[in-house]
């Protein structure tokens, strides 16, 4: 079936069905983001990232406090770190690779397994676009890997942690999978595209 | 409103003063996506008028203590700049208009967007008004609601208005400064096509009951105008996210 964008208020279906950004009305299913609708399936196209259990985020120490961390998650949500969950001691503008434990009804997470990510360098995405970073069971992240030869770690709250190998490119290709996230076949045309760049560095 | 003594012959011929039809609107020109800095963001040209309309969050609420652990908080900010408009507006920054201004579009984006999705935050909607010939708030929602949808923010639909009004006797869409100033009535309301709401309705001047009545099916003749705009804006942003393969 085709793709075909919906904005918000658009019908998207007749009876009520849980939707990623639509909303539920008088038993009918409508948009309530920029979506694309493909099959019985709508993926938004712009939002921002709301915590989510079992998520690894790039996080940044944000606050230092007695028993903790705040740490800051690139979302309107902060993340908790406990002083219990971890024996390392961090600095605030440390950046650290974090698990959501915990999310409550307000959307505050408490965040475990800290791991210090230094040397590196960040860049941040749409959340959304993170899937398609990643690709069909890591596949586009491990061509990433194989043509810059850079540590490449995806937060699924769209921060990117690069270290080492050719960053410019990994960097360089990353934005041009956020430009074409929704175009098929892109695995294979970022194959094409870091084949040749690299060819070009060496 | 200005003084009766130089006021202009409104309707000449069964046209007004601008030449359009009583039904016209002005030429209607949506961009979105303009600012880089703000997660969403739109531009609208209106006749002569060009309102900026930008929009931050959901983020941390400021003051903090204002918080609501329920529903995100919406801040809206309509302001003309001082440069805006043929008569001296004065100094930059709100005044008691501007206020009012701010308060009713707060309304309107309180009854669309999803506010019980994002607990603890606050959406920030700016709106900047850069050159204004009447009709300026409906111009700035109408920018603003294009804004939120680019800062992917849910909402209930995509809002829009019109202003009708009566100069010398007949009922007209989309007043400018003019016919605004020497007209009998200006009324300007925001709505949403898909429910058939009315989010933001003001009056000034007097209508009768049958005339109010013909104003509201003006009003939403004229928002199906607007909305196509606005589509048409988002479209041309986010349909190049799913242009066919090559």
């Amino acid at each position: 079936m085709d793709k075909k964008i919906v904005l918000p208020g658009d019908l998207v279906a007749d009876k009520p069905v849980k939707l990623e950004g639509c909303f539920v009305e008088n038993g009918k299913t409508y948009a309530a983001v920029v979506s694309v609708t493909q099959e019985d399936r709508t993926i938004p196209l712009k939002g921002r990232y709301l915590p989510n259990y079992g998520d690894y985020v790039v996080g940044i120490i944000k606050d230092e406090r007695f028993s903790g961390y705040s740490v800051e998650i690139n979302s309107p949500y902060e993340g908790q770190l406990s002083n219990r969950d971890t024996r390392e001691e961090f600095r605030v503008g440390d950046v650290v690779l974090v698990k959501i434990m915990a999310v409550d009804e307000v959307n505050s997470a408490i965040v475990v397994e800290p791991r210090r990510l230094t040397g590196g360098e960040i860049i941040e995405i749409e959340s959304v676009k993170v899937p398609r970073v990643i690709g069909r069971s890591g596949s586009m992240l491990a061509i990433l890997r194989q043509y810059t030869e850079t540590d490449v770690i995806v937060g699924k709250n769209g921060r990117i942690y690069l270290k080492g190998g050719n960053t410019v490119l990994a960097t360089l290709a990353i934005l041009k999978i956020c430009r074409e996230a929704h175009t098929s076949g892109l695995t294979d045309r970022m194959t094409a595209f870091l084949q040749n760049e690299s060819k070009k560095v060496n | 409103m200005g003084s009766s003594a130089n006021k202009p012959q409104l309707i000449v011929d069964g046209k007004r003063i601008s030449g359009r039809g009583p039904m016209d609107l002005r030429n209607l020109k949506i961009t979105a996506g303009v600012l880089k800095k703000a997660n969403g963001s739109a531009m609208i040209e209106w006749g002569n008028n060009r309102v900026l309309a930008a929009v931050y969050g959901p983020r941390e609420v400021f003051p903090k203590h204002t918080t609501d652990p329920r529903k995100a908080l919406i801040h809206a900010r309509y302001v003309m700049a001082p440069f805006s408009s043929a008569e001296e507006h004065g100094r930059s920054g709100p005044n008691r208009r501007s206020i009012e201004i701010s308060k009713v579009a707060k309304h309107v984006f309180e009854n669309n967007v999803l506010v019980n999705q994002f607990p603890k935050t606050m959406i920030n909607i700016d709106m900047e008004v850069l050159q204004s010939d009447g009709g300026t708030r409906v111009a700035a929602i109408t920018a603003a609601s294009v804004a939120l949808v680019d800062a992917g923010i849910p909402v209930r639909d995509l809002v829009q208005g019109v202003s009708i009004g009566k100069v010398d006797g007949m009922q007209v869409a989309d007043l400018d400064k003019n016919e605004d100033n020497y007209g009998e009535s200006d009324m300007p309301a925001i709505v949403s096509l898909r429910t058939g709401e009315i989010l933001l309705y003001q009056m000034d001047g007097k209508l009768t009951r049958p005339e109010v009545d013909n104003a509201l099916s003006m009003i939403f003749e004229g928002a199906k105008k607007v909305r196509e705009k606005q589509v048409e804006a988002l479209r041309a942003k986010y349909e190049t996210d799913v242009a066919p393969q090559e």
